[in-house]
């Protein structure tokens, strides 16, 4: 993405601007000829804006509002994104207005470019605007040619990894760029805990507030404090990464984390560091740009300590001098090669003359990303092999049925031979599929893999199949009575992931894609008695699966569990259109 | 092999992260207060931490103690239980010599140091308390209060241990200083445990005293007992008092012993350095050793690096330093946790090869070994040897889902060999099949898949405790259920082999001597994810395999008491008369709660043959059991 030269400084002038008018919500501006629209919010310098006054937590955050961002999560590990409480509640109180979304709509329609801007607390706004814009627009209420941009300046962290994770899954990771100064605290700050340096943060602010770039005298000590702090606290936090990225497996890291807070903001989107005298220096490797927020301001020696944290606040003013005339980004893209990765890292190391440690973790950084495509690759050389198996499995299923004892009930008597082999394909299955989801649970493949349509289609197909043949082998040997019921105490977790992803997709209603675990539900129906909303709700959602071929015939053969349950019910319950499909 | 090996070095990692923490600082700050105490110790809590930290300055036996370095099983301790550290038997049928066998030894002086300090002051009471006020408990100490705070927190680990069987719970043991502690064997059992990341025992580059316990010291006990003298006189005065007195308490340990002394231990570091030397060391490092010198520090927690890293780093001083630097922690934790905020300058010589090799410069550095040193060769192939060079324990588990997928189907096939003893006219369950088997092909076969499936579990279980798998795989249901599967479905088929061989006459019986440490495991990581649920489903049949896996080995125990009261008629035995009927009452609630499944009650079963056997015996015709009022069916 090459973006033209006068935007960025358009966009900051405007982030500005914004800043003078405390009594409006945010900004147009649309200059005539112009195809872009910019969208700008002002900060706020008072410290409940920042930490919100309702938060329980050490570093003000709380579980992101799924409602309104539902892609921030990661979709198998059901882990919603962690967001600044007072940011989020700043960001509501505007959308509360509807004078936002018309002009973003208006904008959209008019097929404008749409920059949301945003400047020190004025950042963290736009980002959330601009996630909301781009949720409006999957959903389908909003729609646009032009990917939005979401330009940022000294912005202070927002969120959790999971940012980083569903905006890169979500293809959205390219539209947002942070600019932040080399020595500027407030991108940092949130890296130590606010509640614990509440009154100092305040002092800080209030001198924010006067847009001064000179720290005065009796500011020197509070600037020298919460800059030695946020530090301090940032280098626990960056090393206890840089560890777990170099696979320490020292159990020590374990046991020190219940005896500390550490940070749970993370960096996202594409990061572009100015550099005083130098070039500026672009990473959109989250974990190297949180090495980077640490080392890039790390004093030299003790007498470098106060000017450093005096330059720490005045520099968070002082943007308009340092923004490059030009920026050649990059959207993220999985395909970058190594090489380039690490010579890029090796680029910003040598730009801010970084230690051997801070160079190590930015090599690291770039390491764990590499990992993951190398994971994959091993990933996708198994597709052959479980597409052979399902395909074997397909058979038993056509077997089964000729033989009029569905697939589900066959496996369930495990008679013959052919039910033993079966069940070793699954297990095969099983196999391949752990391995996957265990790799998931770690992040340790490539963001995007739970968004794509390959995996998401293996994974329905392999759902489908096999599913029933987990809940038969569960129910076949009493597993309900020892652990409780299949869809609570026994699900693996391949099915919930796979489940999930197809959810997300077709943006269906969570659970609502349950075809491949009725049998469980029939199951449960049977021996603990049927319930009537429950019974009901099973017979309409078969039907409906079945008019959409998303079950097999086998479930109606005659003799079938879920004809035989169907049969047990009692008539007011019962119903009729079922009949015609049972068969055998 | 070597793609897959560890990319980074990172000794010197972990211990920036400690380092910036406040965990080290305010341990160090307690532990000086500690030492100007009148109890001997202090509390008190930062925040959600509670901190316990005890003197340095510590006199009795553990000091006087001639033969000081004499080694006594927990055992000694008496009353003060520490539960999986005791000397009982591994269980592990295969018995793998040398010091696998070994019990678990501690320093006697400091044992009952710990003991006298533990039961005089009320201590149990006011950790126990700590640890129920505070999320988060650290117990610290310097030099011989070092050795205090590893016991205590060796206590409380073995004491959460009993109440609650959760793995790693929130105590960190942070010492200064400290003398080593126990044999090899305590050393393999903390890391069995998990419990290695709960100590971080922190050594300046050239202080004596770690190192003392590394050289057998029968033949130094009078220039220890100066030096331990001379130590005490520094730690309990004040700085002011300090100098005036300094020269008389060090004119006492003069020039002459003190060179001495530090030859004979670095004589003896020389030698140890060898394989075999090493393994013949009385003492023997465990948990995290955080080694620091004026140029930064490394964090290490493999054993046989720390030796040699503590020989490596003490080459580099004189006599003179080894002595004061016991004295020094307060200016190396200040001087270093202040020291990682700025950045440090890094001299090399050529561009190092790789990221490995840069860390490992980098470690060099932060241990104070100048790289021009010919110790800077020893100490780097001492810090790869702690490389790790498979892969890294998220992908090893990923692979691990893989081979459990081939081993299930061994897992099936005794699954049907079960269920078609069921259906056999013999009537007598997969058990008793199993243990009367005669040579064919299918009790071959199964046998066969026992031994297949112990070997994975064993594998796994080794890869878990030697710290080779993610830290909470014991947490994950895949493979506690698995696990768990396993275990229910196969122990029966252990125990009938067990019995079947007659190794009980050799060994004794199964569930006291020979029952396999996976299984116990297994029991370990079940009950863990367990300890919130009720148990009350109500059972409708049988269940698939019999709930508690050991059932059979009781009821070997219960057919040989059984034939003991057969035999001797006329004499009742009362004792023998109350277990029977305790597993009596123990059988019959499981087969009412339907937790057995149905081999268990199959005609020719075992069991059925012993109820009979029992009914007769004590029908009231032969001879009334007065105090046997549950046996009638």
């Amino acid at each position: 993405m090459a973006m033209k030269e006068e935007l960025i400084k358009n966009a900051y002038s405007e982030a500005i601007t914004a800043h003078r008018s405390p009594d409006k919500p945010f900004l147009k501006k649309s200059s005539t000829g112009s195809s872009e629209v910019i969208f700008s919010f002002r900060g706020s310098w008072a410290v409940k804006d920042w930490y919100s006054d309702k938060s329980q937590r050490p570093f003000g955050e709380k579980k992101i509002n799924l409602k309104l961002f539902p892609s921030l999560r990661s979709i198998g590990n059901e882990e919603a994104a962690d967001v600044n409480q007072a940011f989020e509640e700043r960001f509501q109180l505007i959308l509360e207005n509807p004078k936002l979304k018309d002009k973003v709509q208006k904008a959209a329609k008019d097929k404008k470019q749409v920059v949301f801007t945003g400047h020190s607390s004025g950042g963290p706004i736009a980002i959330l605007a601009t996630i909301w814009f781009l949720e409006e627009h999957r959903k389908g209420n909003i729609i646009f040619s032009t990917l939005p941009l979401c330009l940022t300046f000294g912005s202070p962290l927002v969120g959790s990894h999971i940012f980083s994770h569903a905006l890169r899954r979500e293809n959205w990771s390219g539209n947002f760029i942070h600019f932040v100064s080399k020595y500027d605290l407030i991108p940092r700050v949130f890296l130590a805990s606010l509640s614990a340096n509440k009154q100092k943060f305040e002092k800080i602010l209030n001198f924010l507030s006067q847009r001064s770039k000179q720290v005065p005298l009796h500011l020197a000590q509070d600037a020298q404090d919460i800059f030695t702090e946020v530090m301090t606290n940032a280098l626990t936090l960056t090393s206890h990464v840089a560890c777990k990225l170099m696979e320490s497996t020292n159990l020590l890291l374990e046991t020190v984390t219940n005896f500390i807070e550490l940070s749970p903001y993370r960096p996202f989107g594409t990061y572009v560091f100015l550099n005083v005298g130098g070039n500026p220096v672009t990473s959109d490797n989250f974990n190297a740009v949180l090495q980077l927020l640490f080392y890039s301001c790390q004093p030299s020696s003790d007498d470098e300590v106060l000017e450093i944290a005096k330059r720490s606040l005045g520099d968070h003013h002082g943007y308009e001098s340092e923004l490059p005339n030009s920026f050649r980004g990059h959207n993220y893209s999985s395909d970058k090669s190594y090489a380039y990765e690490i010579d890029m890292l090796n680029k910003a190391a040598d730009a801010f003359g970084l230690s051997t440690s801070g160079r190590l973790c930015l090599l690291v950084a770039g390491e764990s990303e590499e990992q993951k495509k190398r994971n994959q690759e091993k990933v996708k050389s198994k597709v052959t092999d479980m597409e052979r198996a399902l395909k074997e499995i397909e058979h038993y299923k056509n077997v089964c049925e000729l033989e009029k004892v569905g697939l589900y009930d066959s496996f369930k008597l495990q008679k013959d031979q052919k039910d033993f082999k079966a069940n070793v394909k699954r297990l095969e299955l099983t196999g391949i599929w752990d391995e996957i989801i265990e790799l998931l649970k770690g992040y340790k493949l490539p963001d995007e893999f739970e968004g794509q349509r390959q995996w998401i289609d293996l994974g329905t197909q392999y759902r489908r199949l096999v599913e029933p043949l987990d809940i038969a082998n569960y129910y076949r040997h009493l597993k309900n009575e020892d652990t409780g019921p299949y869809m609570t105490k026994g699900r693996p977790r391949r099915y919930r992931y796979q489940q999930q992803w197809r959810e997300h997709e077709k943006k269906m209603e969570k659970g609502s894609s349950g075809e491949s675990c009725f049998w469980a539900d029939v199951e449960e129906l049977f021996c603990q008695g049927n319930e009537k909303d429950v019974a009901k709700k099973i017979q309409k959602q078969v039907l409906q699966w079945e008019k959409e071929g998303e079950i097999g015939n086998d479930v109606f053969l005659h003799n079938s569990t879920f004809v035989q349950w169907w049969n047990s019910l009692d008539s007011e319950i019962k119903l009729n259109d079922i009949q015609p499909l049972i068969h055998g | 092999m070597e793609a897959e090996a560890s990319a980074f070095e990172t000794s010197e990692m972990v211990a920036t992260f400690l380092a910036s923490t406040p965990l080290v600082r305010e341990s160090w700050r307690l532990c000086a207060a500690a030492s100007f105490s009148t109890t001997g110790f202090v509390i008190e809590q930062i925040g959600h931490v509670g901190y316990l930290a005890f003197s340095s300055v510590q006199t009795g036996q553990a000091i006087s103690d001639p033969n000081w370095a004499r080694l006594v099983p927990f055992e000694a301790a008496d009353d003060v239980v520490f539960g999986p550290l005791m000397t009982h038997g591994d269980g592990d049928g295969d018995g793998d010599g040398d010091d696998h066998q070994r019990p678990v030894m501690v320093h006697a002086g400091l044992l009952e140091l710990f003991l006298s300090l533990f039961r005089s002051q009320a201590l149990q009471h006011q950790i126990l308390a700590l640890k129920e006020k505070c999320k988060a408990v650290v117990i610290t100490g310097h030099s011989l209060g070092g050795s205090a705070a590893s016991l205590s927190a060796l206590w409380l680990l073995c004491h959460s241990h009993l109440q609650s069987v959760s793995y790693s719970p929130s105590v960190l043991c942070i010492s200064f200083g400290s003398p080593l502690l126990g044999n090899k064997s305590l050393s393999r059992a903390i890391l069995r445990e998990r419990w290695g990341g709960n100590f971080c025992h922190v050594v300046s580059k050239h202080d004596i005293m770690p190192r003392l316990l590394l050289a057998p010291s029968a033949t130094l006990t009078p220039q220890m007992q100066l030096l331990l003298q001379y130590w005490h006189f520094s730690m309990s005065t004040t700085t002011s008092q300090f100098g005036n007195h300094r020269n008389a308490a060090a004119a006492q340990l003069g020039d002459q012993e003190t060179a001495e002394l530090f030859r004979f231990i670095m004589a003896y570091l020389e030698n140890s350095s060898s394989e075999e030397a090493v393994k013949n060391l009385l003492f023997w490092p465990f948990g995290n050793y955080m080694l620091y010198s004026q140029e930064g520090a490394i964090c290490l927690d493999n054993a046989a690096s720390v030796i040699k890293m503590m020989h490596l780093m003490l080459m580099t001083g004189s006599p003179n330093d080894c002595i004061q630097d016991h004295l020094n922690y307060g200016e190396y934790v200040e001087r270093v946790s202040s020291m990682y905020l700025k950045q440090r300058s890094f001299i090399r010589a050529e561009p190092p090869k790789s990221t490995y090799e840069a860390g490992l410069a980098l470690a060099l550095q932060s241990s104070g070994i100048p790289s021009q040193e010919p110790a800077a060769t020893l100490a780097k192939d001492c810090l790869t040897m702690a490389r790790r060079l498979g892969r890294t324990p998220r992908l090893k588990c990923a692979k691990l889902a893989v081979s459990l997928s081939k081993i299930v189907p061994y897992r099936a096939q005794i699954e049907w060999y079960k269920a078609s003893c069921d259906e056999s006219i013999d009537q007598m369950g997969y058990y008793d099949a199993f243990k009367r088997r005669g040579s064919t092909k299918r009790g071959d076969q199964v046998n066969m898949n026992r031994h297949k499936l112990a070997q994975f579990w064993d594998n796994v279980i080794e890869l878990w405790e030697s710290n080779q798998l993610p830290y909470d795989f014991h947490k994950r249901a895949k493979w506690v259920n698995a696990c768990q599967s396993y275990k229910l479905l196969v122990e029966p088929l252990e125990i009938a082999e067990y019995y079947r061989k007659g190794t009980h006459l050799v060994k004794g019986h199964y569930l006291s001597n020979g029952r396999p440490r996976r299984f116990q495991v297994s029991d370990r990581w079940w009950k863990e994810g367990r300890t919130n649920e009720k148990e009350n489903y109500a059972r409708t049949k049988f269940t698939s395999a019999t709930q508690d896996s050991c059932f059979w080995a009781r009821l070997e125990e219960a057919l040989e008491w059984l034939a003991i009261l057969q035999s001797e008629h006329g004499e009742m035995k009362q004792d023998i008369w109350e277990n029977i009927s305790k597993f009596d009452k123990y059988s019959r609630r499981l087969v009412e709660r339907k937790e057995v499944s149905k081999d268990v009650l199959a005609k020719n079963s075992s069991y059925t043959k012993w109820t009979e056997e029992l009914n007769k015996l004590s029908s009231p015709l032969v001879s009334p059991a007065p105090s046997l009022p549950l046996v009638q069916f």
